[in-house]
């Protein structure tokens, strides 16, 4: 058996049923073994998205996602979607084809030190530089990629140890994540003291949550105590979007309630957040009343940005589980949270004819059912999306919140889609994002993938725009996309049937077209350009201090 | 200025993943040595660092890399607050 046979097969005993990738000379005898294996090969047209469609996949399931390149460029192409899991603790092996042992080091054709380039943005990386080495090299990737906290994994694989013959072993294997740490019962206990001498308690709920397969001990422990939720980005739905604990996404476009709370409260129990900048607001002034519970699965986030007075390191679903809610008083707070979340719940009322997003995406979230997967692009499209669209599950809500990687959106629904391939997976996306990854409709279109694209034009740079408009005096440097290409006939020369409104009374139709068709279909919704986000913390300023729109 | 005894796998890239991580986390490095052990198997490498960072929080970076052993403090010269209340490091 050659090494790249071997590779296919340890892949399959992984239980990796896709592989999200783009063929080239150094990568060529695994794409030959391939055609032997019952592993799907889906071939993107940029290698940029097999790595951002692998991550999609990661996150709506929970498995390892695999993509795979040539060396040389279609390595380097990894590398954006390789960093952009590695930000949000997303478990994908890379594959990369290297040039033969013996060129490594000349400079040789499509030659990149892949190893060296991605190494601050991989959980871990193999230089698979002798055949005997393959069968721990793939063992050990898929155990670091999905253990503790999970993350990215690069396999660089030379072209002559993939042709190289050998009598090759599976690795055996070890179910046990031995990076998880045992509970510190005295921390549990200190934990409980607080949370018994709490009157304004807050929970801050980060993605950590669905990494760490924890919803049914997190809904637990909210029902439980009782205590008002908040969110990060990457911690929406990990307790339902519609539960009347929830307040609310936090931080630089948070909701208000969510804002007070965590400004007010004198507990932050932080459940597998990281204290993110976009969260936190100015770090000095967040939460500055309260002590800290922390608790992760990851040490070295504990302490990192905010001092912890109980760190609670280990799994999260032990962790939550062994929190017996003490006797709380929080009632006053609780009232006076909820109070919040009603006095500033959102506004949809917009007089003008034209489409208003948030209330797009508001009709869209009530009509798309619970069987609903929405990936976001980066910007004003994806904040809308947190804000207004609601979740009951983490896994249903795709967004690159730690690298905001614009093109992100459509990869990634094309994962997901490929993963369930009866779920509604809707695509948000932005003019400026579409762009980035626009050649995977041709993907969706040769798998003939059902995936819904709702893309806001607003002729603009929009998340950029308006900080211009907010924070630089209007100076509106190269924001302007008034040349976008006509995106419904570029989508139907793409073979994804589209169409384009304007006008907020065809909202319920083109809800209905997209929601009722079988297969890939665009809405190119037409938005004001002037449409900005709000509320907003600018930058350098405390959650606290949020601007709002001031309407007409 | 803190200065670690670092027991490393001598593994691909295990000692610029150290030193790329002392960089990327904003530490500047003030002295280095590294020999390998006996059998070749591991890189003893020790360490000098100094930023105005917390010291503890950069002790668990470096032992989060899968390729790093073990990691000992061996001598801070200026007491940096722990952040990390329950810190075993």
């Amino acid at each position: 058996m050659k090494g790249a046979q071997f590779l296919v097969k340890a892949l399959e005993h992984e239980g990796v049923e896709l592989i999200f990738g783009y063929p080239g000379g150094a990568i060529m005898p695994v794409y030959d073994a391939l055609l032997d294996s019952p592993i799907r090969h889906i071939l993107v047209r940029h290698e940029q998205a097999a790595a951002l469609a692998a991550d999609g996949y990661a996150r709506a399931t929970g498995k390892v996602g695999v993509c795979m390149a040539t060396s040389g460029p279609g390595a380097t192409n990894l590398v954006t979607g390789i960093a952009n899991a590695y930000m949000d603790s997303v478990p994908i092996v890379a594959i990369t084809g290297q040039v033969a042992t013996p060129l490594m080091g000349t400079d040789a054709f499509q030659e990149v030190d892949i190893f060296g380039i991605t190494l601050p943005v991989v959980k871990h990386s193999f230089l698979v530089d002798t055949p005997e080495d393959l069968p721990r090299v793939v063992h050990e990737a898929f155990r670091i990629a999905r253990s503790g906290r999970p993350g990215p994994v690069l396999i660089d694989l030379p072209k002559d140890i993939a042709n190289a013959a050998g009598d090759f072993q599976f690795h055996p294997t070890d179910d046990n994540d031995s990076s998880l740490q045992d509970l510190d019962t005295d921390s549990l206990a200190r934990a409980m003291e607080l949370m018994a001498t709490s009157h304004r308690p807050v929970i801050y709920a980060g993605g950590g949550i669905g990494m760490g397969r924890a919803l049914k001990e997190f809904n637990d422990f909210v029902d439980a105590t009782r205590i008002p939720v908040i969110s990060t980005l990457k911690g929406l739905g990990a307790i339902s979007t519609r539960h009347p604990l929830f307040l609310g996404m936090m931080g630089m476009h948070g909701t208000k309630a969510s804002n007070h709370a965590v400004q007010g409260c004198d507990l932050l129990i932080c459940i597998g957040a990281r204290f993110d900048d976009r969260a936190t607001g100015k770090l000095s002034g967040f939460a500055s009343h309260a002590k800290v519970i922390h608790m992760d699965v990851d040490p070295s986030e504990v302490g990192k940005l905010r001092y912890a007075d109980v760190p609670l390191i280990g799994d999260l679903r032990k962790t939550l589980a062994a929190l017996s809610p003490a006797s709380l008083d929080g009632d006053a707070w609780r009232h006076e949270c909820l109070a919040w979340k009603q006095a500033h719940a959102w506004n949809y009322d917009a007089p003008a004819p034209g489409i208003y997003a948030p209330w797009f995406l508001k009709r869209l979230a009530q009509r798309a059912g619970h069987n609903v997967i929405v990936s976001c692009d980066v910007g004003q499209h994806q904040m809308w999306v947190a804000q207004h669209f609601d979740f009951d599950r983490p896994q249903q809500h795709l967004s690159s919140g730690g690298l905001g990687t614009m093109g992100f959106g459509l990869p990634a629904a094309i994962g997901a889609q490929l993963a369930y391939p009866n779920a509604t997976v809707i695509n948000v996306s932005g003019d400026g994002s579409m762009m980035m990854n626009l050649q995977e409709l041709a993907t969706l279109r040769r798998y003939d993938l059902p995936v819904k694209i709702v893309l806001f034009d607003n002729r603009a740079l929009g998340m950029v725009r308006q900080w211009q408009e907010l924070f630089h005096d209007k100076r509106y440097s190269e924001v302007d996309l008034s040349d976008n290409p006509d995106f419904s006939r570029v989508a139907e020369s793409m073979g994804i049937p589209a169409f384009r409104i304007e006008n907020k009374e065809h909202i319920e139709d083109a809800i209905d077209d997209l929601l009722l068709s079988s297969g890939p279909m665009m809405a190119h919704v037409v938005i004001d350009q002037k449409a900005n986000v709000w509320p907003i913390v600018g930058p350098g300023k405390t959650n606290s201090e949020m601007m709002d729109e001031i309407r007409q | 200025m803190l200065t670690l005894q670092l027991r490393v796998r001598n593994e691909e890239g295990a000692l610029v993943r150290v030193l790329s991580m002392t960089r990327r986390r904003r530490f500047d490095l003030v002295s280095l040595t590294a020999d390998s052990s006996a059998d070749g198997a591991f890189l003893d490498v020790r360490m000098t660092v100094q930023a105005e960072r917390s010291a503890p929080a950069f002790v668990r970076q470096i032992e989060k890399l899968v390729d790093v052993a073990h990691v000992e403090v061996v001598g801070t010269e200026q007491p940096e607050r722990d952040t990390h209340a329950a810190s075993a490091c």
